[in-house]
């Protein structure tokens, strides 16, 4: 290191001055995934023990799938929580983008590829509509997402006449290639001696791709500032209004993108598709350690926070105590994570005090 | 009843002694003795800093001392058990907007009845004599800063407060505002009630107070009465028998060097119009002015953050995009530039971007990043652990030495700063000085914006005072070998800038 040797004496003790060093942030960080992969294994463990019959690959693959869609979300909704602002119309915005892809595809007559690029512009638009809004409007983020949540269901509403899609029985007079439908199918095709669907691998990728954003890119860490505090990145210059619309399109790009690919999955869609992971995917973004008030979050916490949330709904499904301890669990392990972590935070203000 | 009415409890001298306070290791009062007698205005001077504040607090019964008596008639007395007898009126009034004045004056006093409250004969009296009584149903939000004032006081005498701090009461309000708010304030105390005044305007205290208290480094330095109480008087009281720094040769400037910057016909909407302003290469300016000159305005104006017309020319450029690039403002708390959820290393590097910290496809180059962060450490002697410790495990000196760094780092050609060394220890105020006259003799230049006079002294090369939007005449600070003369002089700016306003 040839700076240190032309640098002026200083008053810290430079070998401990690096960033890569353990300090107390990066400390705190792994605290806090270490307590919830611990969570996700400890409620394996019981499960096992409970119910060791079930306990199989097969039902491991399925909790994978069935989080895929609430991580990909739970993605786009970390980003918008990080810069402190509030997306509640991402679980509308994943029925508009699989109805905008059936209707465009089934009914209106377009191929499958252009239908599928439409639905995800489709998201970006809503993302710009709702930053724009927020950022020149001055709305209130909460305020114009529950606006547009209802907007986006009425259109999904109209535009398909509330009508079921599945493109294997389209509707009477549309034509459906084979080659179309084998491409739609294939999105999310399973694979492997243990089928599993290719739906997880999307989730993996596309949070590998959110997660080097958000943690490996200066739009991250501006994210990440502008969230922390707005005033000083006004002053500072930094793009903020630019940095949360485009935080608003990325989330409705995701869901959009969940939509699509449920819909390949499950084959059908509905106008009221995706309404019900509206709080599902809050809880997966907070259990994962992101804070409301914005500056605070990470991809490895949120994807975690969707794994022990659908482990939780596959384990008590398999042991079947009854539909109603899914929603306690949901709500305790909810107010539990915050309630644990300002718990944590406090200890240690004390203490270092 | 008038607002003269006599109190219904009498007041008994309110004597403090020996009164300490210290946070952590930083020691705000060093004991005060004071006393406060009823049917006097008695104002609090001091630098900031100087534990004015403190003091305010703890007789607002805010926080406890943690040494010292406090009696009221001889008894002891303390502001934490009796905070319903101590009424504090604030710059911004700190009521509820949402209501109306009348509900305002009932709120806090519902008693138990479940009926919504109403206003009683002694209230309506009170507003009337306040001459606020027309506006009882109007929603506080709707009213000028002088009514809420006077809601607050109304309210104060309501639960019948006997002693009022007005805290820089008069800072936004107009000429005549403030002298019918004198006026209530001299009824207050004529009805044998203690009256407190704080405030940065040295004239206040001359026309209003009878005796005047200057506060430095935690104690009662001295006490201003009768012919000694002049605006000179408090301005020398101020900063007299500070340690003075040995003065380089070359540490303060002529200001005859290259020109850098410059403003012509520089207006803005409300604050300024037509102000000249040039900066040579290597100068640090103060701007001194109280709330509401335009000084802070001003400066915020030459880093693109206020509207204005007019032409400004930096480096020989022109055009508010450039301004905005060539500039760094630092604002006047850390709060405003400080992000708490980012570690020491990250707030160093926060306002850079592509290419200092980014690549092409905007990955973060975290070994510049560090590289950078290691180096500014360094250089603006900031003393910290390591570099990914949480930001706010620093003193407020190092902290504020991060915030001036962090707009350091981006190779300003002008740096603009407002108060940069509020609430900072003695040690962090001389570095961060060094700092900012490394910076301008690097061929930069610095505009700082002080409210005190010693802050001028260590740390500029020139001052102007500024009042209703219009800057006097500058001082040269190497004219000057003594602190109390420039106060002097800044305080006589001060009253001739003022005095067209008047006429």
């Amino acid at each position: 290191m040839t700076s240190a040797e032309t640098r002026p004496p200083v008053p810290v003790d430079a070998s401990r001055t690096t960033l890569a060093s353990a300090g107390q942030a990066t400390f705190d960080m792994a605290l806090r995934m270490g307590g919830l992969f611990a969570a996700i294994i400890v409620v394996a463990a019981v499960i096992f023990i409970l119910k060791p019959s079930s306990f199989n690959v097969d039902v491991a693959i399925s909790v994978l799938r069935a989080m895929s869609s609430v991580a990909i979300m739970s993605l786009g909704l970390t980003l918008v929580i990080v810069v402190g602002e509030i997306d509640l119309s991402f679980g509308a915005m994943y029925g508009l983008g699989a109805n905008v892809l059936a209707v465009l595809w089934l009914v209106a007559g377009f191929s499958v590829y252009s239908s599928l690029v439409l639905a995800i512009v489709a998201g970006a638009v809503l993302g710009l509509f709702n930053g724009v809004l927020v950022t020149r409007l001055k709305i209130p983020s909460f305020i114009v997402t529950l606006g547009s949540y209802n907007l986006l269901y009425g259109v999904s509403l109209w535009i398909t006449h509330t009508s079921t899609f599945n493109p294997a029985y389209p509707p009477p007079g549309a034509v459906v290639p084979d080659a179309q439908l084998n491409f739609f199918t294939g999105l999310t095709a399973s694979f492997g001696q243990h089928p599993i669907s290719s739906e997880v691998l999307w989730m993996i990728g596309l949070a590998i791709a959110v997660g080097l954003l958000l943690h490996r890119s200066l739009f991250g860490f501006r994210l990440m500032a502008i969230g922390g505090n707005p005033i000083a990145a006004n002053l500072a210059r930094l793009p903020v209004a630019r940095y949360k619309v485009i935080a608003f399109m990325l989330c409705g790009v995701l869901a959009a993108i969940a939509g699509i690919l449920d819909f390949s999955f499950i084959q059908t869609v509905q106008p009221n598709s995706g309404l019900s992971f509206t709080f599902p995917v809050f809880a997966a973004v907070i259990i994962g350690g992101a804070s409301l008030s914005g500056g605070k979050g990470t991809i490895i916490g949120t994807v975690g926070g969707a794994l022990l949330l659908a482990e939780l709904q596959q384990g008590l499904a398999l042991l079947s105590p009854g539909p109603h301890v899914q929603q306690l669990f949901l709500g305790f392990v909810t107010i539990g994570a915050v309630a644990l972590d300002l718990a944590v935070t406090k200890l240690r203000a004390r203490r270092a005090a | 009843m008038t607002v003269g009415a006599p109190v219904a409890t009498a007041v008994g001298t309110v004597s403090v002694r020996g009164l300490k306070k210290r946070y952590g290791s930083t020691i705000a009062l060093a004991g005060i003795d004071l006393d406060l007698v009823p049917g006097e205005i008695i104002g609090i001077a001091g630098p900031n800093g100087a534990g004015k504040s403190t003091f305010v607090r703890i007789i607002a019964g805010e926080e406890p001392a943690d040494e010292g008596t406090i009696t009221m008639g001889g008894k002891p007395w303390s502001p934490l058990a009796n905070w319903n007898s101590v009424a504090v009126v604030h710059q911004e009034p700190q009521l509820f907007p949402n209501l109306t004045v009348a509900e305002n004056m009932l709120a806090g006093r519902e008693g138990t009845s479940a009926r919504r409250p109403r206003l009683g004969e002694s209230d309506r009296a009170l507003m009337d004599a306040l001459q606020i009584g027309h506006l009882a149903d109007v929603p506080l939000a709707n009213c000028s800063l002088a009514t809420q004032q006077r809601t607050e006081i109304a309210r104060a005498l309501a639960r019948d407060a006997r002693i009022f701090l007005f805290d820089e009461p008069n800072s936004a309000l107009t000429h005549e505002e403030s002298n019918k708010l004198f006026l209530e304030m001299r009824k207050i105390a004529d009805a044998g009630r203690i009256v407190i005044l704080v405030t940065h305007r040295l004239s206040d205290f001359v026309e209003n107070c009878r005796r005047v208290a200057v506060v430095r480094d935690g104690t009662v330095r001295s006490i201003l009465e009768g012919a000694a109480l002049t605006e000179d008087g408090v301005a020398q009281q101020l900063v007299t028998g500070s340690v003075k720094e040995e003065t380089a040769g070359d540490r303060h400037l002529t200001g005859e060097g290259d020109e850098i910057f410059r403003v012509r016909n520089w207006s803005h909407a409300t604050e300024f119009n037509n102000v000249e302003f040039a900066l040579a290469k290597g100068e640090i300016v103060a701007l001194m002015g109280v709330e509401g000159s335009g000084a802070r305005e001003l400066l915020r104006s030459f880093a693109g953050l206020e509207r204005c017309t007019g032409d400004a020319v930096l480096d020989g450029k022109t055009g508010d995009f450039f301004l905005r690039v060539a500039t760094a403002y630092v604002p006047a708390t850390r709060q405003l530039s400080l992000y708490s959820n980012f570690s020491v290393g990250e707030n160093l590097v926060a306002r850079l971007g592509r290419p200092e910290i980014a690549g092409p496809l905007l990955e973060l180059r975290k070994q510049r990043m560090k590289e950078i962060a290691e180096s500014a450490v360094s250089r603006f002697l900031v003393k910290t652990r390591n570099l990914v410790q949480g930001i706010r495990a620093l003193s407020g000196g190092n902290q504020q030495k991060v915030a001036i760094a962090q707009a350091l780092v981006c190779e300003p050609h002008l740096i603009l700063l407002e108060e940069p060394t509020r609430g900072v220890d003695v040690q962090s105020k001389r570095e961060i000085y060094r700092l900012l006259h490394d910076f301008a003799r690097a061929g930069n230049a610095a505009v700082i914006f002080c409210t005190e006079v010693l802050e001028v002294f260590e740390a500029a090369d020139r001052v102007v005072v500024i009042s209703d939007g219009r800057l006097s005449r500058s001082l040269r600070i190497r004219d000057y070998d003594q602190v109390e003369k420039l106060a002097t002089d800044v305080s006589q700016l001060e009253r001739h800038a003022r005095q067209p306003a008047a006429a």
